[in-house]
């Protein structure tokens, strides 16, 4: 049973509840909202006392770090340091279901950065909270509305059942959006190091981002899953061209893989030995799957005879390995179809880097 | 019944003439110095070489087989068998077509067969003599392991295939062929790692990791393995790398070996078969042989292997021999036009 204190504060989620939600974090309040991913707690990011609260909503330990909310980033350029070589990554992964770690020019609360003085800073790919950030022209905090170590809440329902008495009371607000899509917490990545570091891996692998990070076979899979799915449309009307470059052992037959069990083929293995193989496919946009591996071909004329251009018709999808070496016949390609290229790199033995364009 | 038969599956152009389980004439003409210098197969070279050759082999093979039935007949044969699939599709096309052309020409029914359906026959192919006289034990479970496959077939009688475990990424030949190529050893790589594996006795210092081996399935996966020798090689110093590539690319080879063969254990254990066939390009490597008869020995079965070099190589008289149980259980190719390459056909 939800209390009747608590319940006065429930809003349904609507532009005066936005409104009425601004005007409670700029007076030190913490306010509970649906975000892009789970139901977050918000507060001013830069009022020591806020933060405070949250904390002990929370349960947090000392010196763990919360991320915050911009709404953009150039406001994100305010609040930590943003190095040349990460901002071309920064602006694909952004806005977006990402938390980056970026070091801290300790303009917030201190409580939120973690020990090494870095800061977690997310701009989410959601109106509301870019909005509500944009207008209050301060960094709010972006934590999900649960204890800490435990689920994340989907629901306010689940929030209230999950909460004490004196905990409810740290609460001054509450927008209901109902039930939320089933979305992990954001994917964190570390960009403090020399190399990229995934601390967290969230759901929405690539969702509006060019560049992930699998940490296993199964999540190169999936980021394949997502890939497909997001282009699978442009196949109805072009053949659709996926051109997969990296070297040995990135997880290209991987990914093709996962594409391929997107379009119900179960049964994909390396194409290697025989160049190419063929599987028919029963799907809205697509028919007939092509995957080929270029390893053991190193002259450009060799194309014109693998036959990949009656393949270029519509409803067909082609998975292209050792991609780069299509050489003349990219031209072609780019001509007569969609082509998505995908990058794969290796980052440690089991990590590997994923751009996609 | 006499069957003349076709394979152009990736880069050999054959044809063989066989009556039973017995080779009458065989003539195989090989890409693989044409391909050694691409370091694999080329496709477009696959074709031509295909093209250029399919008649000459057909009539070297006739020529040899009228020879030595002495007969003036034109064409003196009952069916046409020809390899469908699974292979290279410029490649599977040239032995297609000139099976089509045959049975237009002399009115003979095709036999389409699968490649693999070969490589499980082959351990069963014979001489013109009829040797060896090896017979078949059912239930019998094929292992085909190639370049381009590597699968567990359990077989209860005559062309009936249940695959219980096969690879789900790279195959086992093809393994092999990759770590030869990051080693700059040269194409095709199975028999060069063999042959340097030998020379320092088939060690295994390196342990690389047995993939697969804990999943309780009967699948393989070698593309993991392939990353591990990445990785390996990517932290060894080049001085290392040079001194000790033969212990490299020996453990390398056993870790290959050794996830067959434990997977084939699970596959017996788990069916209670006991009588292992086993045929495709990695049987011609003769420390496999070896550690499959080792493992056959220590769970009382029984292990056989093609008789003959050529037969681990792709090769029609295994496809004719093939074709042969198909005839007797009256399955042929409806309509001949229609028949096309499945260049990813499955048993």
């Amino acid at each position: 049973m939800v209390e009747l204190t608590v319940q006065m504060k429930i809003k349904k989620d609507s532009n005066t509840a936005w409104s009425d939600a601004l005007h409670i974090i700029s007076k030190g309040g913490l306010v509970i909202a649906p975000t892009d991913t789970v139901y977050g707690a918000l507060v001013d990011a830069t009022n020591n006392r806020a933060v405070q609260r949250l904390i002990n909503l929370k349960d947090r330990q000392p010196g763990k770090a919360i991320s915050i909310f911009v709404s953009n980033l150039s406001m994100m350029r305010q609040y930590v340091y943003v190095l040349k070589k990460n901002e071309r990554l920064l602006s694909n992964l952004l806005p977006g279901p990402f938390t980056t770690i970026l070091k801290s020019r300790q303009k917030v609360v201190s409580l939120l950065e973690s020990e090494r003085k870095t800061l977690g800073v997310r701009i989410p790919a959601y109106k509301a909270i870019c909005g509500l950030v944009e207008k209050y022209g301060k960094p709010i905090t972006a934590t999900s509305a649960n204890l800490s170590g435990h689920r994340s809440h989907y629901s306010v329902k689940s929030i209230l059942q999950q909460l004490s008495r004196t905990k409810k009371e740290l609460i001054d607000f509450i927008i209901d959006g109902g039930t939320l899509p089933k979305n992990k917490p954001s994917t964190i990545v570390d960009m403090t190091e020399s190399s990229l570091k995934i601390l967290r891996q969230g759901d929405a692998l690539l969702s509006t981002a060019s560049y992930v990070i699998s940490k296993s076979p199964s999540q190169t899979k999936q980021i394949a899953q997502d890939t497909i799915s997001r282009h699978i449309h442009l196949a109805e009307k072009k053949p659709l061209v996926f051109i997969l470059q990296g070297e040995m052992g990135t997880g290209k037959t991987i990914f093709v893989k996962g594409a391929a069990s997107f379009l119900g083929v179960d049964d994909i293995i390396s194409p290697t030995f025989v160049v190419s193989y063929e599987y028919p496919v029963n799907n809205k946009a697509a028919k007939n799957l092509v995957h080929a591996d270029l390893f053991y071909i190193d002259e450009k004329q060799e194309f014109q005879y693998l036959g990949f251009e009656k393949q270029l018709i519509p409803q067909t999808i082609l998975c292209i390995e050792w991609g780069e070496k299509t050489g003349d016949i990219y031209n072609t390609l780019k001509e007569k179809s969609t082509i998505v290229h995908i990058e794969m790199t290796h980052i440690s033995e089991f990590e590997r880097g994923i751009r996609i364009w | 019944m006499v069957i003349v038969a076709i394979d152009t599956s990736c880069d050999e152009t054959s044809v063989a003439v066989t009556k039973g389980r017995r080779v009458l004439a065989t003539s195989i003409y090989s890409q693989v110095l044409i391909h050694k210098k691409w370091g694999g197969v080329v496709p477009s070279l696959a074709k031509r070489a295909h093209e250029e050759r399919i008649d000459l082999v057909f009539e070297d093979a006739m020529t040899k087989y009228k020879r030595a039935i002495k007969s003036d007949k034109k064409f003196p044969v009952d069916y046409i068998a020809v390899t469908q699939g699974p292979g290279l599709a410029v490649a599977l096309e040239v032995g297609i077509k000139k099976a089509k052309e045959l049975s237009r020409m002399y009115g003979r029914k095709i036999i389409a067969v699968n490649h693999l359906e070969g490589h499980i026959y082959s351990p069963f192919v014979q001489n013109r003599e009829g040797n060896p006289t090896r017979d078949f034990t059912f239930p019998c479970m094929a292992l085909v392991i190639s370049g381009g496959h590597t699968q567990i077939i359990g077989m209860p009688g005559h062309v009936t295939y249940n695959i219980i475990g096969e690879t789900i990424d790279d195959a086992a030949g093809e393994a092999l062929d990759k770590a030869a190529k990051m080693l700059g050893l040269g194409y095709p790589g199975g028999p060069i790692i063999e042959r340097l594996a030998h020379e320092v006795g088939n060690v295994d210092p390196y342990r690389f990791p047995r993939p697969m081996v804990k999943n309780p399935d009967l699948n393989l996966s070698f593309s993991g393995l392939k990353t591990s020798l990445y990785y390996f090689l990517r932290n060894l110093a080049e001085e290392e790398k040079t001194r000790r590539i033969r212990e490299i690319v020996s453990s390398f080879q056993e870790a290959v070996f050794d996830s067959i063969l434990i997977k084939t254990e699970k596959a017996m254990r788990q069916t209670g078969i006991r009588h292992i066939i086993a045929g495709g390009g990695v049987t011609a490597n003769m420390r496999l042989r070896k550690k499959l008869r080792k493992l056959a020995k220590k769970n009382s079965a029984t292990v056989l292997f093609p008789p003959y070099p050529y037969l681990t190589g792709d090769n029609a008289a295994m496809i004719g021999v093939a074709a042969y149980y198909k005839v007797k259980k009256n399955i042929f190719v409806k309509n001949t036009d229609s028949l096309d390459r499945i260049p990813r056909f499955s048993l």
